[in-house]
This record gives C-alpha cells, sequence and structure tokens, in this order.
C-alpha cells in the first residue's frame, strides 16, 4: 500500500550529502565540507558554493567527519544551514518529515546529538534516523519484489561495509568493516605521485579527479602489471592526464600518450604520467594489506560476512550482492567482485553482483521511496513524543 | 662512481642506523595515519584576521524576526558535542563492550599472504631496504629513493 507523502531525505554522507524532496526526480548531490581556496581570501566555500570558485588549486579542506563518523558539528551545522537555506534546498521541516542517514554502530552520543539538533534547532515535525544501507536495501526490495535477502556492500569515503539483510532486517554480527575508501584512494594517490614525479600533495581536490577520471579495477593484477611494465605501444594501460590550469582548462582529463609532442600545446600543459597507478589505487580495497592494513578485501569479507549467517540465507545473499557508494564507481569494480567471490563461493550457489544504475544515490532512492510505505509514520519520532520521552525512545526506535 | 664492482646496498647499509621492528611497526603505522589526513598543507587562511561580521550563515538573519527561540550558533554545538573520534571510541567500548559494536565489525585480517610492492616504482619487489625493511624492485629504484625528485617532499622510504 502506498501513501502519497512528500519527506525529505538527507543521506548525510563523510564526502557529499544526497538532499532533497522524495518527489523530486533527483537529489542533489552537496559537497558535505567547507574549501577554502588559495586564490579567493574574502570567503569559504559551503558545499557547492565551490562551483563559484575560479581557482580550485591548493584546496584546503575543513570536514564534519572523521573516520566515517560526524564530529565537528560547528562545521556541520554550518554546511546544513547552507543545505536546508533558500539558496540550495530549501526544507519545511514543520511540515515535511525528515529522513536522515547515519554510519553503521554509529556512537551513542553523535544519535543524541543527531536527535537534540534535528528537533531542537531545525524544529523538525518528525523525524527518521537510519543506516543509509537501509535505504540502500529497501530500495533493491522494491526493486526486485520476492527477494528475501540482500548483501550490501557500501564504498564510501571513509570506509567500506559490508552488511547482510534477511528479510529486510540488517545482522549485526555480520556487519564488516574495512577500512579503506576513497578518501585513503585519493591520499594514496596523492603520495606515490608526489614521490615519483610531481609534488601534489596540496592539491586534494585536483588528485580526487585524477582518481574519478582514471583510476580502474584490474581484472588480473599481475597481468595488467606486466602490461605496465612494458615500453611504448605494447603498453596499453599507460596515459597522460592533462592536469587543469583552472585559467584555460578547469578539469584535467585523460588522454593518450602522444608519442610526437606538439610543441607549445604541452609546453603550455602540465602533464602526469600515470602507468601502474591506475590500477593499484583501487587495488587498495581488494588487498588492504598491500598497504600494510591488515583487514581483508572486499571479496574475502563478503564471505565471511555471508558466513556468519544463518545456512538457509546463504545461497539468497550470494544471489543478491548489491554495490553502492562512490567506490563502486571506479570500471571493473562490479565484474571484479562478482568473479572473486564466484571463485570463493560454493560451486552449486549462484552469485549475482548488482551495481545500480547510481550507486551514489541509490540509498536516496531509497529514502524516498521508504516515504511512501504505510509502514513510514511508525517508524518515525514526533517532536511531541521526543519532548515526553527524550532520547530513550529515540534509542529505542531507531536501529542504528 | 660504478668503477669499482661493490654492492651499494651493502656498503650504504653498514653506515646507516638499521631500525628495528619497533620503529618499523611505528613508521607504518605513521605512514597509514598519514592517509587519513584531511589536508597536507596549512590553511591558506590562517593568518586573515576574520571581522566577526563576515560569516553570515542563514540563521542570524532569520532569527531576528518574531520567532521567539534565537537560533543557536555554531560555535554551540561545536562546545556541546565536543568529543574527538578516540574518545568516542573507548566511550562505546565502556557502555558497550559485547560485539557486535563499532571495534567487532573490523574485517579480520586476510588469510592471503601479503604482496610486496616497490616502494619507489610501485611495481612487484624482491628485495627488502637492510636500513629500515622498505621494499624496492632494482638498484635504480634504491638510488632513486635516496634522490626523490622533488626535495621539498621527501617521504623517506628507503
Amino acid at each position: 500500500m502506498a501513501i502519497s507523502r512528500e519527506v525529505f531525505v538527507l543521506d548525510n554522507g563523510a564526502y557529499t550529502a544526497k538532499v532533497g524532496i522524495s518527489n523530486s526526480e533527483h537529489p542533489r548531490v552537496i559537497p558535505n565540507c567547507i574549501m577554502k581556496a588559495k586564490s579567493e581570501r574574502r570567503r569559504p566555500f559551503v558545499g557547492d558554493q565551490l562551483e563559484d570558485c575560479r581557482d580550485a588549486s591548493g584546496l584546503f579542506y575543513i570536514l564534519p567527519f572523521q573516520k566515517g563518523y560526524l564530529v565537528n558539528w560547528d562545521v556541520q551545522k554550518n554546511v546544513w544551514d547552507y543545505i536546508f537555506s533558500k539558496e540550495c534546498c530549501p526544507a519545511n521541516f514543520s511540515e515535511t518529515p525528515l529522513v536522515v542517514t547515519e554510519p553503521y554502530f554509529n556512537f551513542p552520543s553523535i544519535q543524541e546529538a543527531m536527535t537534540e539538533i534535528f528537533f531542537e534547532e531545525y524544529e523538525c515535525k518528525s523525524l527518521l534516523r537510519i543506516n543509509a544501507g537501509d535505504l540502500s536495501c529497501y530500495n533493491y526490495k522494491k526493486k526486485n519484489p520476492g527477494t528475501l535477502c540482500c548483501l550490501l556492500v557500501d564504498s564510501g569515503y571513509s570506509f567500506t561495509h559490508v552488511v547482510p539483510y534477511i528479510k529486510g532486517k540488517k545482522l549485526k554480527q555480520g556487519i564488516r568493516r574495512i577500512d579503506v575508501g576513497g578518501k585513503m584512494l585519493t591520499n594514496h594517490l596523492k603520495e606515490i605521485i608526489s614521490y615519483r614525479q610531481l609534488h601534489v600533495m596540496d592539491e586534494t581536490h585536483v588528485m580526487n579527479q585524477v582518481k574519478e577520471d582514471a583510476c580502474f579495477v584490474s581484472q588480473n593484477f599481475f597481468r595488467d602489471m606486466d602490461i605496465a611494465r612494458k615500453r611504448d605501444k605494447e603498453n596499453t594501460i599507460a596515459r597522460d592526464y592533462v592536469l587543469p590550469d583552472f585559467t584555460t582548462l578547469r578539469r584535467g582529463y585523460v588522454r593518450s600518450i602522444d608519442p610526437v609532442d606538439k610543441a607549445g600545446e604541452s609546453e603550455q600543459q602540465q602533464i602526469l604520467r600515470l602507468n601502474n597507478e591506475r590500477f593499484t589505487v583501487p587495488e587498495i580495497m581488494f588487498h588492504p594489506s598491500d598497504l600494510g592494513i591488515s583487514q581483508m578485501g572486499i571479496p574475502e569479507a563478503i564471505c565471511h560476512s555471508i558466513g556468519v549467517c544463518p545456512v538457509e540465507a546463504q545461497p539468497h545473499l550470494y544471489a543478491n550482492i548489491l554495490l553502492t557508494g562512490g567506490c563502486s564507481l571506479f570500471p571493473g569494480f562490479r565484474e571484479r567482485v562478482e568473479a572473486e567471490v564466484r571463485s570463493r563461493a560454493p560451486d552449486d550457489l549462484d552469485v549475482q553482483v548488482t551495481l545500480p544504475a547510481n550507486p551514489v544515490t541509490y540509498a536516496w532512492h531509497g529514502g524516498a521511496l521508504l516515504g511512501q510505505d504505510s509502514e513510514f509514520s511508525n517508524m518515525t519520532v514526533s517532536r511531541e513524543e521526543y519532548e515526553e520521552e527524550g532520547h530513550s525512545l529515540c534509542f529505542e526506535k531507531f536501529d542504528i | 662512481m660504478a668503477s669499482a664492482r661493490e654492492s651499494g646496498r651493502l656498503k650504504d647499509a653498514n653506515q646507516k642506523r638499521i631500525l628495528d621492528e619497533a620503529a618499523r611497526r611505528r613508521r607504518m603505522r605513521k605512514a597509514l595515519e598519514a592517509l587519513e589526513q584531511d589536508n597536507f598543507h596549512d590553511d591558506p587562511h590562517a593568518d586573515l584576521v576574520m571581522s566577526k561580521k563576515v560569516p553570515k550563515f542563514q540563521e542570524t538573519l532569520e532569527s531576528r524576526g518574531g520567532r521567539r527561540k534565537k537560533a543557536r550558533s555554531a560555535e554551540y554545538y561545536k562546545q556541546r558535542f565536543r568529543k574527538t573520534f578516540a574518545q568516542l571510541v573507548e566511550e562505546d567500548q565502556n557502555y558497550n563492550p559485547d560485539p557486535p559494536n563499532y571495534m567487532s565489525a573490523q574485517a579480520p585480517p586476510s588469510k592471503v599472504p601479503e604482496r610486496h610492492f616497490c616502494a619507489v616504482c610501485g611495481f612487484t619487489s624482491n628485495y627488502k631496504c637492510i636500513p629500515c625493511g622498505a621494499r624496492y624492485c632494482s638498484v635504480e629504484a634504491l638510488r632513486r629513493a635516496d634522490h626523490p625528485p622533488k626535495e621539498s617532499y621527501r617521504m623517506c622510504k628507503i
């Protein structure tokens, strides 16, 4: 049974916040941070105000999240104030219920702060705090009616979570966290490029774009290593990346290696030569031990997580692996996860890995759908209830 | 330089202090912490003295009218919920010591053996630097490690 109801969904990620009213087609994706530019000394840029910034080199980030958890509340407050303002994504919380996401195992004092700030500062009428993964899983269930289980892999900015959902409920004992996310990959890329060719340690923003544009997940790591070792034409992996100069070029781009240097053009352009960096960086998600992190990679963690689930649920989990989060956008990610899980899983079971069209906003769309559910109003806490019963009710109702 | 046929690796190794296992682990941990950094450089506006009137965020303008409650400043929330990540983890372990919790959710070590890559070029490595234990793949890489391309930025891996 569906009810037409507007809800405001805020998928509050550590890197971007996905925000919007449930009846809009897509959420707005707003960087969840405040940035300072060297070129613009008069003001900091909040969220997507960065688009106004001419010269985004040497960008300085002030982030509300640390290791995936909200700790800098003053920063978050400023970003939220901007997001909910008329300039960005106006919200009327006195009429529209709010769905806001939190990470798994969010710490109790952060949960209390969330509840307090939304009820007392933003004066919400009713609130639902929920894990982003619950929303993704809900979305998956709506799109694939009849599926009993779903194994969610959320590779975000701060970390990657592997979470088994059985009949729509997460099995907390099965949750596995790998402390590798987009932030670490960008920082690692920055380090190796700075060591090998050009000092780019100050250019997190630009190097993040390099990572997004040029990196891919290898399907056969050591074969690609051999290719990257070759010279000239035989090396099909090496690429040049033209760095932005912020006068004629705002965003860099990948281009194939040109043996004949076009004089003049390349004098003005600053170029990074990318070779094995293109696939050794995303490889860390599959082998965190490459960097000295003694944790499993994603496929191994998937099988480990499914291993603690009830035996009767395991075939369904293997057949419904769902990838979300920005890091699942690397080309080849889905294929690699599927191939590795296939080789580890019992051979009589089906393995199927799904990558949604937009893995970044998938949870937000789940939240928008959940708002239409007839059960929705039973899940939320209203301001009257909060004022009556305080935090204890919220801990009872919200399963974070 | 290349006149004498002797091992540069062994010769240098005698001069350098050899790091013990604990120091190597410390160095490794530091390297991992560096990967969590938000910024490498300092705040470019740190030297600016901000006028108190400058950062006008929405709330101060709206709350002025007939509304009874004055919106709290960002500073209020900073003070109200001031807790570092380490404090939060510690608190969680005290209040919620039984799994599943944040600590127990961490993925266990892999069963697959570690792979080794050259700290300089990223290709597979077969050798280890004697003083510090970093991996490298060739004499060429070891030499380059002593002369990183940019002097201002030294990781000093080997």
